[in-house]
């Protein structure tokens, strides 16, 4: 007999109440079948009047017998918190084998989207292990902002906070507010390890309009230099010894004449060690202020098509605003679920438990 | 005796108080049939019945038809109060241990009855859990593969085929007993 007959020769017995196959393997199985059910325990009475009598009145509560309304999202909660740790774990992790966001390429994690000017980055990186405390790099930010004409002067000042707050300083600057040719550059040097809050701050004070950067590793440079100070120094040493055992006023006078180069190359040295400081210990940010096209300088001037220009300027915003949203609620809610599918796995999986 | 009533429940998502009131007349005798054989406890068997109605009544307007009958949708809660209590009471000892008087034989036993009941008892005795499980589903609980399907979260054929090899396990186990 094959699997299906088996069942439907059981399944016949169930409905029928009795075995009546003529095969005596089904029959055997009909009459097993039967005696199960036959042998299904019955509820008392009692028992039973008693849970007729909770079903009429609709299953009343007993006083104090409602848990808080908070418990069920106690088990959820916990896992949303635990996968939320593990990936924030994750990511710092991944951060921090990815150089803690030293590198100059990381511009659009703080939220400005700086784009790497490509081959003077790259080319820079490699041969690096990245994470390495003594890299030096040069890095340089261009940032176009647009402004109307009329909020110029406040954001130009406001250039100037911003560069201060983050410890830099204005090298140059130049703004000009009149309506033909407004417009500002600005030159400033901000610590790199402040420049990513700082092009963040920068950024939100306009409409990025264009945004760049380089970065140019000149560890090389600055080894080379360094090495070659500290020989020339050791050299300075030797030649001060060798001065004080000097013999003969000509040997003498030839040591001082080498003194005075290798004290030269000691000063070029330091000077080029100090300089490559400065333009690794500062970024170098470029801070264009545009008037905003088609802006005339006033407030409500009004053709149609500046307000079509508007509405999709605000339109744009809008969208921009529900994409920064998303970015946060899409990740939040995966996480959420991945949590509820895993208590659900888990609580499934310790009821099954009891059966093994 | 239990009436296996398997057809499909035609009670609306949110089911009204008499509409629960049918669902528990027709289902309550297999529910407790089928805790009754997994706990193999009838005290425990009747909290854990009681509780199950309770929670159906309080969730009856979370049931959607598309995800089963409503009869599957009731064993389906009775079967997760009845695990959670084996769980809590750590009752596996007692599952694999000897009946109690939930199968107490009827008085109007005939004699070779009484000991086919008992060769049967023993041979689901050496069942595993989930066999056990299976069995009651079907037997004392009275519900079709396919819903058996839907409270096990397995397909229908999957089912069948651990159905078919469960009573060929238990037959085998009754010859051994007997």
């Amino acid at each position: 007999m094959t699997q299906a007959d088996v069942l439907t020769a059981i399944d016949d017995a169930l409905d029928t109440g009795r075995a009546g196959e003529d095969d005596p393997l089904a029959r055997e199985l009909q009459e097993l079948a039967l005696t199960l059910r036959a042998d299904s325990p019955e509820p008392a009475p009692a028992y039973s009047e008693s849970l007729d009598r909770r079903v009429q009145q609709g299953f009343p509560r007993r006083s104090g017998s409602k848990p808080p309304w908070w418990r069920p999202l106690l088990q959820p909660a916990a896992a949303v918190l635990l996968i939320a740790v593990a990936v924030a774990a994750v990511g710092l992790l991944a951060r921090g084998l990815s150089g803690s966001g030293d590198d100059a390429a990381g511009g659009s994690s703080g939220g400005v989207a700086v784009s790497g000017s490509g081959g003077a980055e790259s080319g820079a990186q490699r041969g690096f292990a990245p994470g390495r405390s003594d890299r030096r790099i040069e890095r340089s930010f261009a940032l176009d902002l647009e402004a109307p004409v009329d909020r110029m002067q406040r954001i130009a000042d406001q250039v100037a906070a911003v560069t201060n707050r983050h410890g830099g300083f204005v090298l140059s600057s130049s703004v000009s507010t009149g309506e033909n040719s407004a417009g500002g550059d600005f030159d400033v040097r901000i610590p790199a390890d402040e420049v990513r809050p700082a092009l963040r701050d920068l950024a939100a004070l306009a409409d990025v309009r264009s945004q760049s950067q380089t970065g140019r590793d000149v560890t090389p440079e600055y080894v080379t230099a360094r090495d070659r100070l500290r020989s020339a120094r050791a050299e300075r040493g030797s030649l001060l010894r060798r001065l004080e055992a000097a013999a003969t006023d000509t040997e003498a006078e030839a040591i001082r004449r080498r003194l005075d180069v290798v004290a030269g190359e000691i000063n070029g040295l330091r000077g080029r060690l100090h300089g490559l400081r400065l333009r690794t210990d500062y970024a170098v940010v470029t801070v264009s202020l545009l008037a905003k096209e088609g802006d005339q300088g006033g407030a409500g001037g009004g053709s149609f098509g500046d307000a079509m220009h508007d509405a999709g300027d605000i339109l744009i915003g809008t969208a921009g605003i529900i994409v920064r949203v998303l970015a946060v609620v899409l990740p939040l809610g995966l996480i959420a679920l991945l949590g509820w599918v895993v208590v659900r796995v888990l609580q499934r999986r310790r009821r099954e438990s009891a059966l093994v | 005796m239990n009436e296996a009533v398997v057809e499909t429940v035609a009670l609306p998502a949110a089911a009204p108080n008499e509409g629960f009131a049918e669902l528990y007349e027709r289902t309550f005798p297999r529910v407790y049939a089928y805790v009754a054989s997994l706990l193999r406890d009838r005290s425990a068997a009747e909290d854990v019945t009681a509780q199950a109605f309770e929670r159906a009544y309080r969730k009856r307007r979370s049931y959607r038809a598309a995800r089963g009958s409503m009869d599957a949708w009731v064993f389906g809660i009775a079967r997760n109060a009845a695990l959670d209590e084996l769980r809590k009471r750590k009752r596996r000892a007692k599952l694999e241990g000897d009946p109690e008087d939930v199968y107490a034989p009827a008085p109007e036993d005939q004699a070779d009855q009484a000991l086919r009941r008992e060769t049967v008892r023993l041979a689901l005795a050496s069942l595993s859990g989930q066999e056990r499980d299976l069995i009651a589903l079907k037997f004392a609980g009275g519900l079709s593969n396919g819903e058996i399907a839907r409270v096990l979260r397995m397909s229908e054929s999957n089912v069948g085929t651990r159905l078919h090899r469960t009573i060929t396990r238990l037959r085998e186990a009754c010859h051994d007993a007997g």
